[in-house]
Parts: structure tokens; sequence; C-alpha cells
């Protein structure tokens, strides 16, 4: 069932909010001790929380879309009361006094909250193999991961343990996790959704965003959680709209970029082979694919890697003297960072900012760009290299490679399933659009969801 | 090519791994040489009343 099949069903009196959430508390009690999703789980402040819903609409009170729906946020969401550990032995007993500015917004909008969901240990990875907390594991193959860091968040929303989930991307950290557990992920425009209470990783390339099973689903949780906040000093004032794609929306005579450089180069065969067939099939849809050439990725890339580094280790500096907090790959990064100059980290925002107008330039050109969300599909647990194109690539860069450059421009992107490869694991391709451009985005992904890109349920949604 | 071990040494940090500082050596230090002095950072300060 989907968000809004759920609320028909919950507003024809077929299903109470209630009746819901026992479903997912279910699921959660069946798969969580296999897949390892969420670190806390609030079972009892969710059945309550259902029950005010059902109240609610009994008394008339409608809160929208997401009135009485299961959902859950990654354990760095300031959850008040709630513990909310970042995936981290340096939060494990920190419970906070406020809900972040996005729990703020879904609790408003009626939704019922289950909890805190596993990642990558501070959101710094992509494997989601938590050395404190327990790996996370791909409701597709539970030998697998579920990318990262968002993990817990993709295979939570693959198992159908919740409806919606929320995630942050930093450097892919949403879209990463949406594709190798085959549903979707929204990284919004930077300043489009309020970080406020949310743990950082890097100030400037932290965003906000939902996973979701289907491309209308994420929009609603977008209504909800979209729109200015002045206690975030970058959340911008550009007015949010209704996000949600009309049904029969069209991408009929919309420029579909198809890029000739980068995105295409080093791709497992099986995932380039299912990207191309979406071109075929927006152009079956109307759509007017064009390719283009795309301003230099791997630069941004760089520079990306650059603004992280420093970032992220300036955030955790207070707490790098008790390095026994810290798994081993972290706190790598982590003291890397503090070598960095000063002068790099200007360079690397100076160099933003000029990558940033030349890739605004391509928006003359093409209305949204598409492009696999990464060249590979989730690789095994502990795995560490990949053969693409005949070199051995690590396998944290191969994940990172298609997404990181995005996080740099701050433009939204929506990852979709769009295949299954031979090995039985998803396939994401992600639609990147103009700046504020969230409602096209995820117009042209209900469109293709609507004309047959996507895949079948995961089986792991099947035991209950 | 900096000696990442050494410099971490001299900062009293011990590191087994300078990746991925090695790497982003070669592919950012490029990339610096190019750019025009006008070109500011992309961080920006904005007072609350420009922002309001």
């Amino acid at each position: 069932m989907t968000i809004r099949e759920a609320a028909d069903a919950l507003r024809a009196r077929r299903v109470s909010a209630v009746e819901l959430a026992a479903a997912a508390n279910a699921r959660i009690s069946r798969l969580n001790s296999k897949l390892n999703a969420f670190i806390t789980v609030t079972a009892e402040q969710a059945r309550e929380e259902a029950r005010q819903a059902d109240a609610e609409l009994a008394a008339g009170r409608d809160r929208g879309p997401l009135h009485g729906i299961p959902v859950a946020v990654k354990d760095l969401f300031l959850t008040r009361g709630v513990r909310t550990t970042c995936g981290s032995k340096v939060y494990e007993d920190f419970v906070p006094a406020i809900d972040a500015a996005v729990v703020e917004r879904l609790r408003a909008a009626g939704a019922v909250m289950f909890g805190k969901l596993n990642m990558h240990e501070l959101a710094y990875g992509i494997t989601s193999a938590n050395p404190h907390f327990g790996p996370v594991r791909n409701p597709w193959n539970a030998e697998h991961s579920p990318g990262g860091s968002s993990g817990g968040s993709g295979a939570a929303v693959a198992a159908q343990m919740v409806y919606a989930a929320m995630g942050s991307d930093t450097g892919g950290s949403i879209r990463i996790p949406a594709a190798f557990c085959g549903v979707v992920g929204l990284k919004p425009t930077y300043g489009r959704v309020s970080r406020y209470g949310a743990l950082p990783l890097a100030y400037s390339l932290d965003h906000m965003g939902p996973l979701a099973r289907t491309v209308r689903d994420a929009a609603m949780v977008l209504n909800a959680i979209a729109g200015y906040d002045r206690r975030d000093p970058t959340s911008s004032r550009h007015p949010a709209v209704d996000y949600i794609p009309d049904d029969g929306c069209s991408i009929r005579r919309l420029r579909i970029g198809f890029p000739e450089n980068f995105y295409f180069d080093h791709l497992d065969p099986g995932v380039e082979s299912s990207v191309r067939g979406v071109f075929a099939r927006a152009q079956s849809l109307g759509g007017l694919v064009k390719p283009v050439r795309v301003p230099d990725v791997a630069a941004l890339n760089a520079v990306g890697r650059v603004i992280q580094l420093a970032e992220a280790s300036a955030v955790a500096e207070p707490h790098l003297e008790c390095r026994e907090k810290f798994g081993p790959d972290v706190l790598a990064l982590l003291d890397q960072g503090r070598l960095l100059p000063a002068t790099d980290y200007i360079n690397a925002q100076r160099l933003r900012r000029k990558l940033s107008r030349e890739f605004d330039q391509l928006w003359s050109e093409v209305d949204c760009l598409i492009a696999p969300t990464t060249p590979i599909t989730a690789p095994r647990v502990g795995e560490k290299t990949v053969r693409l194109g005949g070199r051995d690539e690590d396998v944290r860069l191969a994940t990172t490679r298609l997404v990181r450059g995005i996080n740099v421009l701050g433009l939204p992107a929506l990852s979709i399933p769009c295949g299954l490869a031979s090995n039985g694991l998803p396939i994401g391709i992600q639609i990147i659009g103009p700046a504020w451009e969230e409602a096209l985005i995820l117009k042209i992904g209900a469109a293709l969801e609507d004309g047959g890109v996507g895949i079948p349920a995961c089986p792991a949604a099947e035991v209950l | 090519m900096r000696d990442w071990k050494a410099i971490a040494k001299a900062s009293g940090i011990e590191i087994d791994s300078v990746e991925p500082l090695e790497a982003l050596e070669a592919a950012f230090r490029p990339l610096v040489k190019d750019l025009a002095p006008g070109v500011e950072p992309a961080t920006e300060l904005r007072l609350e009343e420009d922002a309001e």
C-alpha cells in the first residue's frame, strides 16, 4: 500500500491508524532482527500517536495525507525524549530536549513516528556497517549492503516497515540507499528543508529529504517538511509549492538531458543497460531526449570531498580526543580532515562557485538530466573493491562517484528504481533538476513510474 | 606531492592511511591553478537584516 492508498483507506474507515501502526509494528518485530534497520523502536509511543490520529479524524480534524501514517527518521534527527545517537558512541546516551524541525513538521502533519533508524556512523560513509549498533542489511539480499549513510531508512522503506523515512544526503546518502534498496529517495535543493535539529556532518553539503515507496509518496512527505525556518541560517524563503504530481502527468515535450560524458563511464553492464532503457521509455512517453555534455563532474567530486573532509572534522573536533569512540574508517577520515590547510577549504569553496555557474548554463539546454544513481548494484557487506570497465575501484568511491557532485551544487535530485540486475538487486536512476525545481523532477519521476519504470515490491515485504 | 604522514606526525596525529588525501592532492590541486582572484568562496555570512 502507498501513503495515498493508506490515507484513502483511513478516510473511508476501511482501516484505522491503530491498525496501520499494529501492522508496521508486526513487520518491524519480524524483520528488524535480520535487517537491523532501527536503532530505537518507539512502538508504544507510536500506538499512542495512532490512537490520537484516529480520534482526531473521528472528530473531523484532518491533518492531511500523512495523518496516521507510520514513518521513521534517521537517528541524526533530534527527537524530544528519545535517544539520538547519530550512529555514534559519542552520542550513545544523548536524549534531546527538542525535536528537529523535520520531526516537528512530520508530527504537525499527523505522521505516526516509529523511531530512529540505523545509519553509517556519524553519516560519514556509505555502507551503514555501523561498528556500534551493527550493520544494516539489504532487504533484497541480507548478504548485501543497503548503502548509506541512510541505510536504515532505505531498508525500512523497502521492507515496508514504514511508509516513508527521513534521511540526510551529504555526498549521496539518500540517493545511494534508495538505489540499492529499490525505493524512491529525494534530495531537495539546499535550503528547501530545514537542517535545524539534524546533527551535522558537513554544514554546507547536508541536505534533508525523504525515502518512500513511490514518487508521489515522497512528494507528500516533501509537502509536509518543505519551507522556511529561521532557525536554520541557510534555510531559503523561496516559496514552497504543492509538490504532488497530478494523476496523468506527462513528460511530453520536456527536454530530458542524456549526459554524453562522465555519467556512463565505468558502469556495471547491467546498470548501463537498465538506465539506457529508461531513455527509450522516456522517448516513448513523449520526452525529448537530448544528448548534452556536462561540466567537469570529477572536479565537483574533488571539491566536495575537500569541503566534506574539512567541515566534518571541524564538527567532530571536540570529541576527537576520545579516539576509542570512533570506528576505524570514520576516524581515518576525521584525522585526515584535520590536516587540510585552510587555503584548500577556501579554494574548494571558490571552485564550488565557479563550477556552479558553469553547471547553471546546462539548464538553458535541458529541463532535467537523467543519469544512473550508482555505477553498481549493492555490494556485499564488507566488500572493498569492485571491478568496473576493466579496473578495480574502491567501493566507496564507485558508490559516490555519480552523486557527490550534485551536493556541491545544491541541486535537487530524485532517485527512482528502474530495474533489477541479473543478481536480483535493484538499479536506480537519478533525475537532476535546476534549483527549486523539485516539483518538476517529481513530475518527471511520477510520469516515468506511471509509464512502467520501476521494480516489483521487495520480497522481504511479502513475509507478513 | 605533500608528505601527509609527516604532516600528520608533526601535528601529533598518527595515521595509517593517507587516502583520500593523496588522491585529492592529484585531483584537486590542479583545479586551483586556474582560479581567477575575483572568484569568491561560496560560503557567505548573511546578516539577519539582509536575510529578512
